[in-house]
């Protein structure tokens, strides 16, 4: 050991010695080169106005992405977050013009609201112990069913001007220079990251994940652990359907479609394994801006939404292999970097 | 106040499952600072007594003191509190955790929330000093052999405060050196006044550590003796009720041709292995863990990669790519872990045995032909005396050794040319394991080759005709078993070990 660490070098070690960093360090060196090459391709990717989009682009998914990530630690899958956001999003536009109540009532039910579908979701999973994707395949199309239910099958008039502050809050206004759907994001993140990391929560999350038996059989509550995770999910998913209200100013039926698939996409990408038990909310939202700038760039480029899709389905499936080769112990790059002086755990 | 010898008093417990009384009225009691073995054959109700007495059933009836004290319904936590921990057979701890947040899952030290990891480090590096463990807190499980993850079990168990330990088959994955380091940790902690619950089938390790041997047969305590007033020989009469005149049956027989060669193999860690085996030969294999053998066996079996080398069956070259290849050739595998390799347990002892022969049983085109499937399965039941009221019992609910007897089964209704054998008498007692050495010995006396893989010294030399050892991918021995010794055995496992 050298006598004199060069105190960034010592800092760099301990950041990289957190488990699961190996992945999310790769795919921000991957998420850089995007960045770069769609700017080559087009300028203009780098312009004020692309980037606030961009922005604005990512955060749902990010949120959304965050509360999947909780899920799929735990080994499960939580198909029901879209059809959540959009019955978020209807309920509180519902509340807002029908009902005439106020935007931070409305807003506030409607999370309540979410919570109840995400604790039905996490009984549903830990107490009847019906797979995951059945049971929120279930969720799914019933949220859906209370999203069209909710203003008799339509979608709702314009919210009333007096939740502009509401509206600014959510999606137009920003506070000190930054839109606030990304200090929203921000925020959320660091409370989630939070409990993640620090707290017996995020361990028990981790440990259902990793031995379901082991954590039961050490004591955990199991059946509350595994109930947490989908009532976030759920809580995040009513975040993002109450931007969805903020932003399109009225409630939509099909608020949040597919929005699912494109959390598990951030999720998978940013190293959170499939198998649970592994993966850093931070990866998440490298994974988010990976899905936002490969969209986005795409888009800047020309390309048609096809093959934006397409980009981004065989993007999902190389990180779930790299996963995959990872965990089988197969491939060990640790074995490559550590021959050189580089200690990565995880 | 009753003040009280025991730490826990069993009495009059009574299980039962549907369809099976797994205790019938028992009675059981652990001293403290003893080191009290419990055997008994698969299906003594062993399991069930441990699961009682931590908390994971409940009794139908009886009484449960601990401490003197009569205890109601109990939970694991509420077991832990009371000082109680059992070390699974199979390793019970999340891989993707590290040491340390194993050994406080469930009990972790927060502060307004925060989980005090540096906190639970030092407390865990402790108790891993305190017992010789040298192992740092912050590793990940998952990159741990199996011996020490075992260490953590204890470890985990200690951080607990236990006072009772339970330990079940704690020796079945562990070298003999790891052995000699549990038996060290387990003596220590009896010089602490722990009492330790020790089962295993292994029961020629016990005498160096048991005070005191509980016997359980079919559900029932038959009788507890101190070690010293005991013998191997009683033992296993009391654990079978009848005596077992010989516990490694061997037959002579004449060796017959070459039939198998192993030139240069290397495939993963198994580096240039060339062997012989003879027809009417049986070969065993023996080394430390890791050594090889394993991978060994797999690749001659098609389910591991051969990079290089050659395999030639009665002088014919090999191609073995996967284990149909070695089927149809006639080489077949019992592999090391019944459970997740050798069978599949939610399935049916016929159809475990159909699924093996499915090029027998089924028509050109792909349809089962359920009346020789099922001829297929009563003959091997009956041939390799599997205790079942039907074919069609669900694999799960067999005990050990009639597992173990399909495992290999399945293959014997083939005729094979070389039969593989990886641990076959791993977790199995002592009756199951005599009947596994018949069907090796029948086999042999048919002229078909044997090769077994074991860790049990006895075993291997009793029943092997030839010896080879292993020892870091190499072969370092080729002995013959009836002129070789222990200590040689030993020294050629670790002539590679650093």
């Amino acid at each position: 050991m050298q006598n004199k660490e060069h105190s960034f070098n010592g800092m760099w070690r301990q950041i990289v010695s957190i488990r699961g960093m190996g992945q999310v360090i790769s795919v921000s060196i991957a998420l850089i080169i995007m960045t770069i090459v769609f700017g080559i391709i087009n300028p203009l990717f780098f312009s004020p106005d692309n980037t606030t989009n961009l922005l604005r682009q990512v955060v749902p998914i990010m949120i959304i992405g965050m509360g999947q990530s909780f899920v799929l630690i735990t080994g499960g899958i939580d198909l029901s977050i879209g059809s959540v956001a959009g019955m978020s999003s209807m309920i509180s536009a519902t509340l807002m013009t029908a009902g005439h109540m106020n935007p931070w009532l409305a807003a506030l039910i409607t999370i309540l609201a979410c919570c109840v579908v995400g604790l039905f979701n996490g009984l549903l999973v830990s107490k009847a112990k019906l797979p995951a994707f059945i049971a929120t395949l279930g969720t799914m199309i019933i949220a859906r069913g209370i999203a069209q239910l909710v203003n008799g099958n339509m979608n709702t008039d314009g919210i009333p001007e007096s939740a502009k502050v509401f509206k600014d809050l959510f999606y137009y206004g920003d506070t000190f220079g930054l839109y606030n759907p990304i200090w929203i994001g921000l925020i959320l993140f660091i409370f989630f990251n939070f409990i993640l990391s620090r707290t017996r929560t995020g361990r028990h999350t981790y440990a259902i994940g990793s031995n379901y038996e082991a954590a039961k059989l050490s004591g955990v509550n199991v059946i509350l652990a595994e109930s947490k995770v989908y009532i976030f999910s759920a809580f995040l998913a009513g975040i993002v359907g109450l931007m969805l209200t903020a932003q399109s100013g009225m409630g939509t039926m099909s608020a949040g479609n597919m929005y699912e698939l494109n959390a598990v996409a951030a999720s998978v990408i940013g190293g959170v394994s499939t198998m649970g038990g592994q993966g850093l909310l931070f990866g998440t939202v490298i994974g988010s801006f990976i899905w936002g700038v490969l969209n986005n760039g795409l888009q800047f480029a020309g390309a048609p939404l096809a093959l934006r899709n397409l980009v981004i389905g065989v993007v999902v499936i190389i990180s779930v292999l790299i996963d995959r080769v990872a965990r089988s112990g197969k491939f060990d790059f640790r074995k490559v970097l550590k021959s050189k002086g580089v200690n990565i755990s995880s | 106040m009753h003040v009280s010898d025991y730490l826990i008093e069993l009495k009059g417990v009574s299980k039962v499952f549907p369809g099976v009384k797994a205790l019938d009225k028992v009675s059981f009691l652990l001293k403290a600072g003893e080191v009290h073995a419990l055997v008994g054959e698969n299906g003594a109700g062993k399991s069930t007594l441990m699961k009682i007495i931590s908390g994971i059933y409940n009794r139908d009836e009886g009484e449960y003191l601990i401490d003197g004290v009569n205890i109601g319904d109990l939970t694991p936590k509420k077991a832990q509190e009371h000082g109680i921990a059992i070390i699974h057979q199979e390793l019970n701890m999340c891989q993707d955790l590290t040491v340390a947040e194993n050994m406080f899952l469930g009990r972790e030290k927060s502060k307004l929330g925060c989980v005090q990891q540096n906190e639970m480090n030092r407390a865990a590096k402790e108790i891993l000093d305190k017992l010789k463990i040298d192992i740092e807190p912050d590793t990940v499980l998952r990159k741990l052999p199996v011996s020490k993850q075992q260490m953590v079990e204890i470890a985990k168990a200690l951080s607990t405060n236990a006072r009772i330990l339970i330990m079940d088959e704690p020796t079945s994955a562990l070298s003999d050196r790891e052995i000699v380091e549990l038996f060290d940790i387990i003596k220590h902690l009896k010089g602490n006044g722990c009492a330790i619950v020790y089962i295993s089938h292994r029961l020629e390790e016990l005498e160096h550590i048991t005070d005191r041997i509980s016997i359980f047969r079919d559900g029932r305590h038959i009788v507890t003796k101190d070690y010293k007033d005991t013998n191997l020989n009683e033992i296993i009469s009391y654990m079978v009720g009848r005596e077992i005149k010989e516990k490694f049956p061997t037959i002579e027989c004449k060796r017959g041709q070459k039939l198998l060669e192993v030139k240069n193999l290397c495939s993963g860690i198994v580096n240039n292995v060339s062997f012989d085996l003879s027809q009417g030969e049986i070969v065993g294999f023996a080394g430390l863990i890791g050594a090889g053998r394993t991978e060994l066996v797999r690749a001659l079996f098609g389910a591991e990669d051969i990079t290089s080398g050659e395999i030639y069956l009665k002088g014919k070259k090999l191609n073995i790519k996967t284990p149909k290849d070695a089927i149809v050739e006639g080489i077949v595998l019992g592999p090391e872990d019944r459970k997740k390799e050798g069978l599949c347990t939610k399935l049916s002892i016929r159809e475990n045995i159909g699924l093996a022969n499915l090029d027998q049983i089924c028509s050109k085109v792909g349809i089962v032909n359920r009346r020789k499937e099922n001829k297929l399965a009563e003959e091997a039941v009956e041939k390799l005396k599997i205790k079942t009221p039907s074919p069609e019992q669900v694999v799960n609910n067999l005990s050990g050794g009639n597992q173990q007897k399909i495992v290999v089964g399945k293959w014997l209704v083939r005729s094979a040319e070389v039969v593989i054998f990886d641990e076959p008498t791993r977790g199995i007692d002592v009756a199951a394991k005599v009947e596994i050495y018949n069907i090796m010995n029948e086999l042999k006396r048919q002229g078909i080759g044997v090769i077994f893989v074991s860790s049990e010294m006895p075993e291997v030399m009793c029943m092997s005709d030839r010896i080879l050892v292993m020892c870091n991918g190499r072969i370092t021995g080729d002995l013959v078993s009836r002129e070789t010794t222990q200590d040689e055995i030993l020294r050629c496992a670790t002539k590679y070990s650093h």
